[in-house]
């Protein structure tokens, strides 16, 4: 079949149009890129001016209250819900971290329903050097730190990662991360376990990523709730960061 | 005046209406009469007497978090599926008694479990199981590892296993642990391990 001119004109221009859009078309936020490298060099300016002495970024660390909204999480008594005891403990948590020098921001700081994709997202986007999802439970006592759970067949080629398995780069980190938190808290004596979960968002995520379960000391579940307990918790875990702060990286 | 060819058309219209008519009436009436269809198929019970065997399950304790083995009886079956279905009911029996130290809700059942090549077992649960379990991480772990390992200390060289709610994928076993993937028997080990008494 044969083109006439015109024809073959709005063809080509069509094409550049869409050679156009294709190369300045940004990656899609949902994507999961493999962490850059952090011996990325960065070239000095020509001018001569004073470089100042580098000090040490401060760790930032992303607070998670799991749950939210219609999601309720755990029914930890008649009025009280594991996104509720979530959001407060994470609350506290913040605080306590920054008055320790440290930075800390939360995913969610309202009753606001997030799924664990966005809760992901939001953490590669912003790439803390710790991503620390918390829950609450009626069960057993103490304070339960796990890292991720990862299938054995990774599908992670060259700079593409896979989704479910997008931890797999920071898994180590995340364990040696989680070793050093345990030995922290166990020598305040107070109860501690650390484990491994098949627990979502953590294997979406690309940085060092933890998810905290507390339970409350006495086995009344009702202490959950309570600004003190929760002011005791807060206070263990954020010394134990603190004291870690030198093997957190700074964001990149 | 109507064309007789006309007449007789709609006359015979209306009698095969009328007759599908009465046949549907009939249709519906022994329907009603044969008792409701949609009943839950009960899963073929098991002989309560003959041979037995020896398996070992692994039971899991909310007290203190942990996993501990025991050897309980089942029936000898020779076929894999049924052995398998019939090891999963007896670890759901454990838990659904009096005063279990990992309780889950009497309706709690295994529907199925399909034993496919290579080597993947699908454990297909009623929703009454997720639905009464006591929502949190550890609690929920400790039901998926304690299924998992008892069915690949039970099921010669399983490699993986998919877990099931009514015969659909299900995003969280109640809220925490997911379900949305295929469980690595050789991790849920590791973490079976991790959670045993010492």
């Amino acid at each position: 079949m044969r083109w006439n001119r015109p024809a073959r004109l709005l063809g080509c221009l069509l094409a550049v149009f869409i050679l156009t859009v294709c190369l300045r078309t940004p990656a899609a936020p949902q994507i999961t890129t493999a962490p850059s490298s952090p011996a990325t060099t960065s070239v000095a300016p020509e001018s001569q001016t004073p470089v100042p002495p580098p000090t040490a970024p401060t760790p930032v660390i992303l607070i998670d209250a799991a749950h939210g909204g219609t999601e309720s999480g755990a029914v930890l008594g008649p009025d009280n819900l594991e996104k509720d005891v979530t959001l407060a403990f994470a609350r506290r948590l913040r605080q306590d971290l920054i008055s320790r020098g440290l930075q800390a921001q939360l995913v969610r700081d309202s009753d606001t329903l997030l799924s664990a994709d966005q809760r992901a997202s939001i953490a590669n986007q912003s790439r803390p050097s710790l991503y620390i999802c918390v829950h609450a439970t009626s069960e057993g006592s103490g304070i339960r730190i796990y890292s991720a759970m990862l299938p054995s067949d990774t599908d992670n080629r060259g700079p593409f990662v896979g989704w479910e398995t997008a931890q797999a780069s920071s898994l180590l980190r995340s364990r040696s991360l989680q070793q050093q938190l345990t030995a922290s808290i166990q020598k305040t004596r107070f109860p501690i376990r650390s484990l491994t979960a098949p627990v979502r968002p953590l294997n979406n995520i690309v940085v060092p990523a933890l998810a905290i379960e507390i339970a409350p000391a006495t086995g009344q579940v009702s202490q959950l709730a309570t600004a003190d307990y929760q002011q005791m918790i807060s206070a263990i875990l954020a010394n134990a960061i603190a004291g870690i702060r030198n093997k957190l990286e700074s964001r990149q | 005046m109507i064309p007789r060819n006309l007449a007789v058309t709609f006359a015979l219209l209306c009698s095969l209406t009328l007759g599908m008519s009465l046949y549907l009436w009939e249709l519906h009436r022994r329907d009603a009469t044969s008792g409701p269809r949609n009943v839950v198929p009960q899963h073929v019970t098991t002989p309560t007497s003959g041979p037995t065997e020896k398996v070992t399950v692994i039971v899991a304790r909310d007290d203190t978090g942990e996993l501990h083995p025991q050897s309980i009886s089942i029936p000898a079956l020779d076929n894999r599926q049924q052995r398998a279905e019939e090891i999963l009911r007896q670890l759901l029996n454990i838990y659904q008694q009096k005063g279990s130290q990992h309780p889950l809700t009497a309706s709690a059942e295994i529907r199925d479990v399909y034993l496919t090549d290579p080597n993947t077992a699908v454990i297909d649960m009623n929703s009454a199981l997720p639905d009464g379990q006591t929502s949190g991480i550890l609690a929920e772990e400790l039901t998926l590892v304690s299924v998992i390992q008892t069915l690949s200390l039970n099921v010669p060289n399983l490699a993986k296993v998919k877990l099931l709610v009514d015969g659909k994928e299900r995003e969280t076993l109640a809220g925490h642990i997911d379900l949305s993937g295929v469980y690595d028997v050789g991790e849920v080990s590791q973490l079976a391990q991790q959670m045993s008494a010492p």
